[in-house]
């Protein structure tokens, strides 16, 4: 059933406050929750996602099924969050676990603002000065065969010169919309390797706030790998907030058969002397819908800013979309700043190359494919998180229907 | 460079603040379809073309302004603003130019618009507007024997309904925005050009705008034809006097290229952008789009130092096979002034391009942004875009946006997207002043150095112009 956009925001909205109301928010949460608007027809910052797919009700019913094929641990150090609900933990010295959580700067989005109302954060705490050898691997895990949804938080904080990596991991089965913020804060000297590894099954939907709070003169450094699903919706929201932070964001996006990823970036700086730089590489086949938006925003005391951005993408066949924007916001004149965007195809005379030497054209389409995105993937600097995403990559490309066969 | 010798820099004159006293009549501040009704009745004009402007009024008055644009400013209260002004002495066309007000001669002459036929050096064919009326079109004769129609638009809607009631509104409808509406509604003059098929137009045609009375708005509307084969180079430019209040400016611009034409655009934009505290300055609220079909290709360049508001996006559908859009654009913002310009490539046909290069200047405390759009549809095969837009920022106050959307449909379209924003670096000046050249002379080099990509793209004359227009904008803004 398909119901207009301004009609399911206001359902959205009665749906959101209903079950908050269930599950216990109160208090300024709640207020919050009652004072923002889902997105309607004409909601800029939604202008490439529809959210006609929670026309099923997926606000209505908090998942609570079992999960069929969980994830593999990547790392001795494990945290598994169920349905939302904290299952497992097993962490190292250093490193506590609570749910004393502090407020979350800089959230915008109305499924945000709901998850704040609702969700029971897991706090992951790093002891000042320690360093964290082991990944931390956060398994944040749905399960629903009707749809039904789950609104996981949790929140990584990094003390005075701790050094921690954390692989951030979503699993999704059946019809389950996890609705995730995740808050990264970190004090000074603090040193943070973040992966955000999301892989759902494409008939799952995720919309999801990520928050990178650099409270300190720390770096972060933010690798985020993803598939399309049903409607993927991430928003990155990076507060450069002490001069001499640094943070990079690298990324890439693969969306094919009728999924759907939008991508919305914003890196804030406020005070003077910070770098960020940030490379995402996008893939769309078959009838997948890739959008990405990414902001750099400078304030105007924000000098001697150097920011970058570069959006590259590859558009596979007919019937694929990318809708990619670049955005500067500058209010200083002595910052360096920088963005380049491209969308394109392979190139055919590689292709040519490869089939002259006697590989299938469409193997050689993947080959390059792969080709396109190894920068990044080579850029990992954890050889487990590789070795799990260069064949769940592989497969993803394989699956994508090459450039002019078989194309309607 | 210090903040001190920055603002020195920026303070400088606008030299066409003027007014000129003539006699005219002006209608009282407000709109109605009464008001419409005078204004058509005043020029005389057929009743279908009465009924499209009510038509419009009406899409209008249900129409939201927008607010989208990176733009601040007061709610604009529609029925302060008076809708007609025109000079009394050119209530009988003139016929010749020495039927003409030597008050208004001595208002182009101190501009230095040439309407003297034998003082033409270039040779441009020049229309001029005051306010809402079209003063005179010089070198119609010449023109005519080309077979180029080049007249205001209230002539051809008189002498040609048939071209204006085919291609009016064809590229911008009458509902397309809430400016456009507005315009479509009221519109007083304006240019209208045909160049016949295969005809390459003999001269650069010229129109220049010049709002002079206090309180009126100007909304012009320009319909440019070029049919199969042919080309013209139009250029355009706009004045006003200095004014403490801000005066309103919504104009459309339409233009048609049939397969093989060829349509090159130029502005020229020095509307009085207000003072440093932004006081004054116009609202430039304007809607330019052309239609491109098969092998044809239009070119918009635009300088824009003027306004203290823009808000502007010459387009190109690229709707046939093989044709080609350009954007060149340099937009300068200084004071309070704020622009939001950009262009909006839509590529519809096979083999399309489309080139845009927006280079912005923003100095004290003004803000500059670009907004654009490159969309790829489907069906446009082999589609090609390049697009780069840089931002130069002088001193720590003023902004400098980019906001360009790009979207793709189709896997052989090939787009290239890159932005950069800096200021005038210190080894540049450096470099500069260990010559002995001053500090505002380096300045202003380097500045024209950062747009040159664009000026080339300009007729001769306006080149100069240009140049001079931007020197005369920093003059006093660098040490």
């Amino acid at each position: 059933m398909t119901v207009s956009a301004n009609d399911l925001a206001l359902a959205l909205k009665t749906q959101a406050l209903a079950s908050a109301r269930r599950l216990g928010g109160e208090g300024d949460a709640l207020a919050a929750l009652e004072a923002t608007r889902f997105p309607e027809r004409k909601t800029e910052r939604w202008k490439y996602t529809s959210v006609q797919a929670l026309a099923d009700g997926h606000l209505n019913a908090v998942a609570a099924g079992d999960l069929r094929q969980p994830l593999p641990a990547l790392s001795e150090s494990v945290v598994t969050i169920n349905n939302g609900e904290l299952v497992t933990s097993s962490l190292p010295d250093g490193v506590t676990l609570h749910h004393n959580a502090p407020a979350v700067a800089g959230l915008e989005t109305p499924f945000a603002v709901y998850n704040s109302a609702v969700a029971r954060a897991v706090v992951l705490e790093v002891a000042a000065n320690t360093r964290i050898e082991q990944p931390i691997h956060v398994q944040i895990q749905a399960a629903s065969d009707a749809p039904a949804h789950c609104n996981p938080r949790v929140i990584v904080k990094l003390n005075n010169g701790a050094e921690a990596t954390v692989i951030e991991h979503y699993h999704g089965e059946g019809q389950a919309l996890t609705n995730a913020v995740t808050a990264l804060i970190t004090a000074d000297n603090a040193h943070l390797t973040h992966y955000r590894l999301q892989g759902e099954a494409a008939s799952t939907l995720h919309i999801g706030t990520l928050i990178i709070d650099q409270q300190g003169i720390s770096q972060v450094d933010s690798y985020q790998l993803m598939t399309g699903n049903r409607l993927r919706r991430n928003d990155v929201h990076a507060l450069v907030g002490k001069s001499g932070a640094e943070l990079t964001m690298k990324g890439i996006f693969v969306v094919r058969d009728k999924s759907h990823v939008d991508n919305q970036l914003c890196v804030e700086h406020r005070v003077p002397d910070c770098q960020s730089d940030q490379n995402f590489k996008g893939l769309a086949g078959e009838n997948g819908k890739a959008v990405f938006n990414g902001r750099i925003h400078i304030h105007e005391g924000a000098k001697g800013t150097n920011a970058e951005l570069s959006n590259k993408n590859l558009l596979l066949n007919v019937g694929a979309e990318i809708n990619t924007k670049p955005e500067l916001e500058i209010y200083n004149d002595d910052v360096k700043c920088a963005h380049g965007t491209t969308v394109g195809q392979l190139d055919a005379t590689q292709q040519f190359y490869l089939q002259s030497r006697g590989i299938p054209a469409a193997e050689a389409k993947r080959m390059l494919s792969l080709g396109f995105v190894n920068e990044l993937l080579m850029a990992l600097p954890h050889e487990t998180v590789a070795e799990w995403a260069r064949p769940w990559l592989e497969a993803e490309l394989t699956h994508a229907r090459p450039a002019g066969e078989g194309a309607a | 460079m210090s903040q001190a010798e920055l603002d020195k820099l920026i303070r400088s004159n606008y030299e066409a603040g003027f007014t000129t006293t003539v006699d005219t009549e002006t209608l009282p501040p407000g709109l109605s379809e009464d008001v419409i009704r005078f204004l058509s009745d005043k020029k005389g004009e057929p009743d279908w073309m009465l009924q499209w402007r009510l038509d419009s009024y009406r899409k209008w008055q249900e129409m939201p302004s927008p607010t989208w644009a990176h733009l601040h400013h007061p709610p604009i209260d529609f029925n302060e603003v008076s809708y007609y002004s025109k000079p009394k002495s050119l209530d009988d066309a003139p016929k010749s130019l020495d039927e003409v007000d030597p008050e208004l001669l001595a208002t182009y002459e101190k501009l230095g618009i040439p309407l003297h036929e034998q003082e033409m050096l270039a040779g441009v064919a020049v229309d001029v507007v005051f306010d809402s009326s079209s003063v005179f079109t010089t070198f119609k004769e010449k023109l005519a024997e080309a077979g180029v129609i080049f007249c205001s638009i209230s002539e051809a809607i008189k002498n040609h309904p048939e071209l204006v009631k085919k291609y009016l509104g064809s590229v911008v409808p009458q509902g397309d925005n809430f400016y456009a509406a507005l315009n479509s509604a009221v519109f007083s003059d304006g240019s209208f050009v045909y160049i016949p098929k295969g005809v390459r137009c003999p001269m650069e045609l010229s129109t220049y705008f010049r709002i002079n009375e206090a309180n009126t708005g100007q909304f012009e509307r320009t319909l440019i034809i070029a049919d199969e084969g042919s080309y013209v180079s139009y250029l355009e430019g706009c004045t006003a006097p200095q004014r403490d209040e801000n005066q309103l400016h919504a104009a459309v611009v339409e233009l048609v290229a049939l397969p093989g034409a060829e349509i090159k655009y130029s502005t020229v934009q020095n509307w009085y952008p207000g003072d440093e505290e932004g006081k004054g300055g116009i609202y430039n609220f304007v809607t330019k789009r052309g239609v491109a079909h098969d092998n044809s290709k239009i070119s918009w360049t635009q300088v824009e130092t003027g306004s203290a508001i823009t808000w502007k996006y010459p387009s190109v559908i690229l709707r046939g096979d093989n044709s080609i859009g350009e954007f060149y654009s340099v937009a300068l913002t200084r004071h309070m002034q704020q622009a939001d310009t950009g262009t909006k490539m839509i590529h519809l046909g096979k083999n399309t391009k489309s080139t845009i290069i927006s280079k912005g200047i923003s100095a004290a405390r003004s803000q500059n942004s670009y907004r654009g759009l490159v969309r790829i549809s489907p069906r446009a095969e082999n589609a090609r875009n390049f697009t780069q837009c840089d931002s130069l920022l002088l001193g720590d106050q003023c902004g400098a946006h980019t906001f360009p959307y790009i979207e793709s449909k189709n896997p052989t379209a090939t787009i290239e997207h890159e932005a950069t924003t800096s200021k005038v670096s210190d080894d540049q000046m450096f470099l500069c002043r260990q010559r002995g050249i001053d500090p505002e002379k380096a300045v202003s080099m380097i500045v024209n150095g950062f747009c040159k990509e664009v000026f080339k793209e300009l007729p001769m004359e306006f080149a100069v112009e240009a140049g001079k227009l931007l020197e005369v904008s920093l003059e006093g803004a660098v040490g």
